[in-house]
């Protein structure tokens, strides 16, 4: 039996170096690679200057064409993520923050998101390969309840989001395997249109306040960064769009852009435009808030 | 409580414990802790469940006494078929009741009758399909005087209900399992290492390669309708795998499992895809279910003896009533069917005992064959799993369908973002591993078996799926 508590001990052994080692090793691959998502683009960069960023959701990702911006003269980046909830991006606020981002305007989606606390997993995950060495990561983190496993328990992180910090998304990570996301300036186009479009279902959704969006309301004011809040476009066949009035019943402050673009044709899906029409969205929020500046 | 589960890892180590430090003293000591441990782990289910599986072991034990207690025919009759009906009555209302009610008021309406038939909202015990076997072949056993009864109770509720093999077997014989339950088990070093070893490597096949297949294979069968050819035939291998490192995966954990505790289980697979025809495939292929079919349906039936036609139909019994055995749905029993089409050329031919020996590949022309039919082989079961794997018989045809009709053999890039492709080096890899240690029962020991044991942890670490778990596919069976 001793014999046996020996081997069992050296597997214990052998089982913690591992995971160490694959901690290490993942750990490495991801702080050297920038250019797989807006996050590991994000943390990897250090005093970047901007007159404009934008955050949201797939409504931000796929509504706001930085080129048209950066053509009247403004230096703007899309940093949306498909599937972040405000959650996500109050957190990449505050990692701009931390790596001495200076910027002008920040342009904030809230609209659907508005409508939890929630977060996304999926997203959350982009962000664990870095909680050792950010403490905004950690500190942002600090009361989920997995936290202490995330942080120190070698390698669990990988192991609790495998699908999408996993082996694959290293190894791709590792050999540099090219993606879209940061292609455009981070602006991603839809190119096929639903058709015939479904309406999208909005009678479950209510607007509640969001203490995402409200610690960055906070940041914003803390470090002197000018918000403007805006609703991006949903077609009109839109189950119940009233909830957009609810919205700006409880945030009075949020510019209601939802009807900037209207027209079936631009219109992807029913929650998302297409490449025209986020051309022609982009345009209505730059004449909205913006004026041309004169290229030096 | 699943064999890959947090609540298992510690589970085990304090059973183990127990078993060696608290009940080494006696053979007794140790059947309760084990029975105790037994009836914890089946409840970690639905504990209402418990009641069942007491009823049956007391049902069981109660009926063999009394078989061997009979001085007439009649009478041994009688409580053979009394213990017979029970059993396969619960396993028929809890299995099989809805399915049947449904299927007949189909068969009405499509004469134009409109029946709604009573459905029960049960929940199927885990476990039952394995256990009542497990109790039916003992019972069968006594009646036909191959064994004696087992009078001490906690000895045969520990044969029924011993938790390695509980929930999804292996299928158990009383002549193979009670005989170790009967004496006190004595700590064996190596026995321990190898179940250690079988253990990580049950864990690689279930987290590593079914867990991964599952991933890819739900991908292509949910959405079949929109993938080409090579997909489709990808789907079909991936479940293929999927299926046998799942189930093979949890027998060797259980297998491994049992040797912690001194106890020896019988062997459930023997690298069924390296079979050279579909007959060696169902010697290798859930051996304890294969061989409990044979020795108590195949050869009561009368097995090969008689005329073919008369071989023909005890064939197509057992194909039906295994596929049958597996769920209640037409799916299976056409997989069931199937597999007696394939199996019955070679019966007619007088060739199904063709390939008992075992071989070894070399440069020449015999090896190429063998080659051949391996592939062929699987290639075969791979188009019988397409059934066990589809909702309904309607999407299995037209799975098969578009498989030979569509005729694209491009990679896809398909909804759960990933390329239908990825699988292959994985596989290969897989393949080689267990080619080269066929001879064994698991890889890992022999030389560099810490680097093994390494290898092994990492694959696991890294390539394993934990964030969508997958249940082990045969406790629903």
């Amino acid at each position: 039996m001793k014999q046996f508590f020996q081997f069992i001990l050296k597997g214990l052994a052998v089982l913690l170096l591992t995971m160490l080692l694959l901690d290490v090793l993942y750990t490495v691959v991801y702080r050297q690679t920038d250019d797989r998502n807006k996050i590991s683009y994000l943390f990897n960069s250090k005093d970047r200057k901007y007159d404009v960023v934008f955050l949201g959701s797939s409504r931000v990702n796929n509504h706001f064409v930085p080129e048209y911006f950066n053509d009247q003269g403004y230096k703007t980046f899309n940093y949306g993520i498909t599937r972040s909830r405000l959650e996500e991006s109050a957190l990449m606020l505050k990692l701009m923050v931390e790596r001495n981002y200076t910027i002008d305007t920040l342009i904030l989606q809230v609209d659907l998101n508005i409508n939890t606390n929630d977060h996304s997993e999926a997203i959350r995950s982009l962000f664990m390969p870095y909680i050792h060495q950010s403490e905004t990561i950690r500190q942002h983190y600090d009361t989920i309840p997995e936290y202490n496993k995330l942080l120190f328990v070698p390698f669990y992180r990988y192991m609790n989001y495998d699908a999408r910090i996993g082996f694959r998304e290293m190894y791709a990570s590792l050999v540099h395997k090219e993606t879209n996301a940061l292609q455009q300036d981070g602006f991603n186009a839809l190119k096929k249109n639903q058709r015939p479009m479904i309406a999208a279902d909005l009678s479950k959704y209510y607007p509640k306040r969001n203490k995402a969006y409200e610690e960055i309301k906070a940041i914003c004011k803390k470090n002197k960064i000018p918000l403007i809040a805006v609703t991006t476009p949903m077609c009109m066949s839109t189950i119940n769009r009233d909830y957009f009035n609810h919205i700006q019943k409880i945030y009075p402050e949020i510019h209601r852009l939802e009807n900037a673009v209207t027209e079936d044709k631009y219109f992807s899906t029913c929650g998302h435009l297409n490449e025209n029409g986020a051309n022609e969205y982009t345009k209505a929020v730059f004449k909205t808030f913006f004026k041309t500046k004169i290229k030096s | 409580m699943f064999f890959n589960s947090l609540h298992f890892a510690i589970f085990l180590p304090i059973v183990f414990l127990f078993y060696w430090f608290v009940g080494n003293k006696s053979k007794i000591n140790q059947n309760y802790i084990l029975i105790l441990a037994s009836y914890y782990f089946y409840s970690c289910w639905d504990w209402r469940f418990l009641f069942l599986l007491v009823f049956s072991t007391l049902l069981d034990y109660l009926s063999a006494i009394k078989i061997e207690q009979s001085t007439t025919t009649r009478s041994r009759k009688f409580w053979l078929w009394l213990c017979i009906s029970i059993n396969l009555g619960f396993l028929g209302i809890f299995k099989y009741y809805n399915f049947f009610a449904d299927s007949f008021a189909e068969l009405f309406q499509s004469f134009g009758f409109n029946v709604s038939p009573i459905l029960l909202e049960v929940i199927l015990p885990v476990g039952i399909s394995f256990y009542t076997f497990h109790g039916l072949s003992y019972i069968i056993d006594i009646y036909y005087g191959r064994i004696k009864s087992e009078k001490n109770f906690v000895d045969y509720s520990l044969f029924v209900s011993y938790f390695p093999l509980l929930v999804a077997g292996p299928i158990e014989r009383a002549t193979h399992l009670l005989p170790q339950l009967k004496k006190r088990r004595k700590f064996n070093f190596e026995k321990a290492k190898e179940g250690v070893y079988q253990i990580i490597w049950g864990l690689v096949k279930k987290v590593v390669i079914a867990d991964t297949c599952a991933v890819y294979a739900n991908g292509i069968f949910d959405n079949y309708n929109s993938m080409n050819s090579l997909s489709l035939m990808l789907g079909a291998v991936y479940f293929a795998f999927q299926i046998y490192g799942d189930f093979s995966g949890y027998s060797d954990i259980a297998l491994g499992t049992s040797k912690l505790f001194g106890i020896d289980l019988l062997r459930n697979f023997n690298f069924p895809y390296f079979s050279r025809d579909i007959a060696e495939f169902w010697r290798r292929w859930h051996i304890s279910l294969s061989s409990w079919f044979r020795d108590y349906l195949y050869i009561p039936l009368g097995g090969s003896k008689g005329s073919k036609l008369f071989q023909i139909r005890n064939v197509f019994i057992i194909f039906l009533v295994s596929g049958f055995w597996h769920g209640a749905n037409w799916t299976y029993v056409a997989w069931g069917l199937i597999n007696a089409l394939y199996f019955i050329p070679l019966m007619i031919l007088n060739k199904n005992r063709n390939n008992m020996e075992s071989f070894r590949l070399s440069f020449n022309f015999s090896s190429v064959r063998i080659v051949f039919n391996i592939i062929l082989t699987f290639a075969i079961t791979c188009l019988a799993w397409i059934f066990f794997r589809s909702k309904t018989i309607q999407d299995a045809y037209n799975y098969i369908s578009r498989m030979f009709t569509d005729l694209h053999f491009s990679e896809q890039y398909f909804k759960i973002e990933r390329y239908t492709t990825e699988l292959w080096s994985l596989l290969l890899i897989f393949v080689l591993v267990e080619w080269n240690s066929r001879t064994k029962i698991e890889p890992i020991s022999g030389k560099y078996s810490w680097l093994k044991v390494s290898l092994c942890l990492a694959a696991i670490l890294a390539l394993g799926v934990f964030s969508d778990y997958k249940e082990f596919i045969y406790f629903q069976f």
